[in-house]
């Protein structure tokens, strides 16, 4: 470890009698909370159209429309930031808690906790742009991803099921967790279809594709879009860092991506200070830095030859002395 | 007691401001009963739109 990060607490350090993990921890609940509250919100209005002004089709489809993108959009922040933070670094101190919120956290993403948590920890976190990270988009014999459209529409639920079911069946106890996860994860996942099921459809599953597919998926995407596994000569080229102030206030600090995947048992909330402290050795290591957020380069990198080399382009501020 | 009043308003935007997209979803969700789906669909499109435009 550098210099850098030395204050850092490097784990997460479980305090009797308290019962969040970190102070800013409450953050996360809260979230979680209001991302459940508007899913709640849609079901209702769904159920109650006349008092959302719901009088046809048309009006009902414009409802379930600006409602499932919003629910998309948010449940991929809730599942791919916030739970993902929990999967680095519990948020209670209680194990059984830790356990059992998760599963509840997830649920309302379309993921069984223990799923998700194989998948970043035990996958990607591991095996970071090597063959074997199924979780990240294929190369291509010239050594780049592969298309953006194509990772998003085939990898969730698509591949990934696949990789999940040959990687959770291998072993006995793996298979009987998995199993008994899976059955927790249905059994909530089934409760809005009990109730209606075209919302369910509608407001629920449709929701779940978005933030997969759109959310999650660019998400994967461009945080290791033209990066390089880590190595003594490209410490810090395996991540891109983006730095927009407002997307790290919305996003937990994900942006600091390469800071995360060197130390990602820093806090989410100390990743602005890490950010401070190593920004000098990204400068030198000739870190891929951009002054916007997931978003936009998401849309950059969705776009024709010409807006993916805006993607390329360094933020001013973070560039080498000796580069041109 | 404007450093209590300044540190009470810097956690509330910052409790605000992590939340800012499920909030964002409320409001767009439940603001539909005020201004009728369209208005919240048309909402959704230009606010996907600036995101992807900006951050």
């Amino acid at each position: 470890m550098s210099s850098a990060t030395s204050n850092i607490p490097a784990t997460a350090v479980l305090r009797p009698g308290r019962l969040l993990s970190h102070p800013q921890d409450w953050h996360c609940i809260l979230f979680h909370f209001f991302c459940l509250s508007a899913y709640a919100c849609a079901f209702w209005l769904y159920l109650h159209p006349t008092v959302a002004s719901i009088t046809g089709p048309w009006s009902r489809a414009a409802f379930v429309l600006a409602s499932a993108l919003v629910l998309g959009w948010i449940s991929g922040i809730d599942v791919g930031v916030n739970f993902h933070n929990h999967s680095h670094r519990p948020i209670f101190t209680s194990p059984v808690l830790n356990r059992w919120f998760g599963r509840f956290w997830t649920f309302s993403g379309g993921w069984p906790s223990f799923f998700w948590e194989y998948c970043h920890v035990t996958i990607h976190h591991a095996r970071l742009l090597a063959d074997d990270d199924w979780t990240l988009p294929k190369h291509t014999p010239d050594g780049t991803f592969e298309n953006f459209q194509r990772y998003l529409f085939t990898h969730w639920p698509w591949r990934i099921s696949i990789h999940l079911w040959k990687d959770l069946t291998a072993r006995e106890p793996l298979r009987r967790r998995s199993l008994r996860e899976l059955a927790i994860f249905l059994a909530l996942w089934s409760i809005p279809f009990w109730i209606d099921p075209v919302m369910a459809v509608f407001l629920w599953a449709f929701p779940h594709w978005i933030a997969n597919a759109f959310v999650m998926n660019s998400g994967m995407y461009v945080q290791h879009a033209g990066c390089v596994p880590k190595t003594p000569a490209n410490p810090v080229s395996h991540s891109t860092v983006f730095v927009s102030n407002f997307f790290n206030l919305t996003m937990f600090n994900i942006g600091f991506h390469s800071e995360h995947h060197d130390h990602p048992r820093v806090h989410w909330s100390e990743l602005p200070e890490l950010h401070r402290r190593l920004k000098q050795e990204l400068i030198d290591g000739r870190a891929h830095v951009v002054p916007y957020g997931n978003y936009h380069a998401a849309f950059l990198l969705a776009g024709d030859a010409a807006r993916q080399k805006g993607f390329a382009a360094q933020d001013t501020r973070y560039k080498a002395a000796d580069s041109d | 007691m404007e450093r209590l009043a300044r540190a009470i308003l810097s956690r509330t935007g910052l409790v605000f401001g992590r939340s800012f997209f499920p909030l964002f979803a409320i409001a767009i969700i439940l603001g539909a009963a005020l201004w009728g789906p369209w208005v919240s669909l048309g909402a959704t499109v230009i606010a996907i739109a600036a995101a992807l435009r900006t951050i």
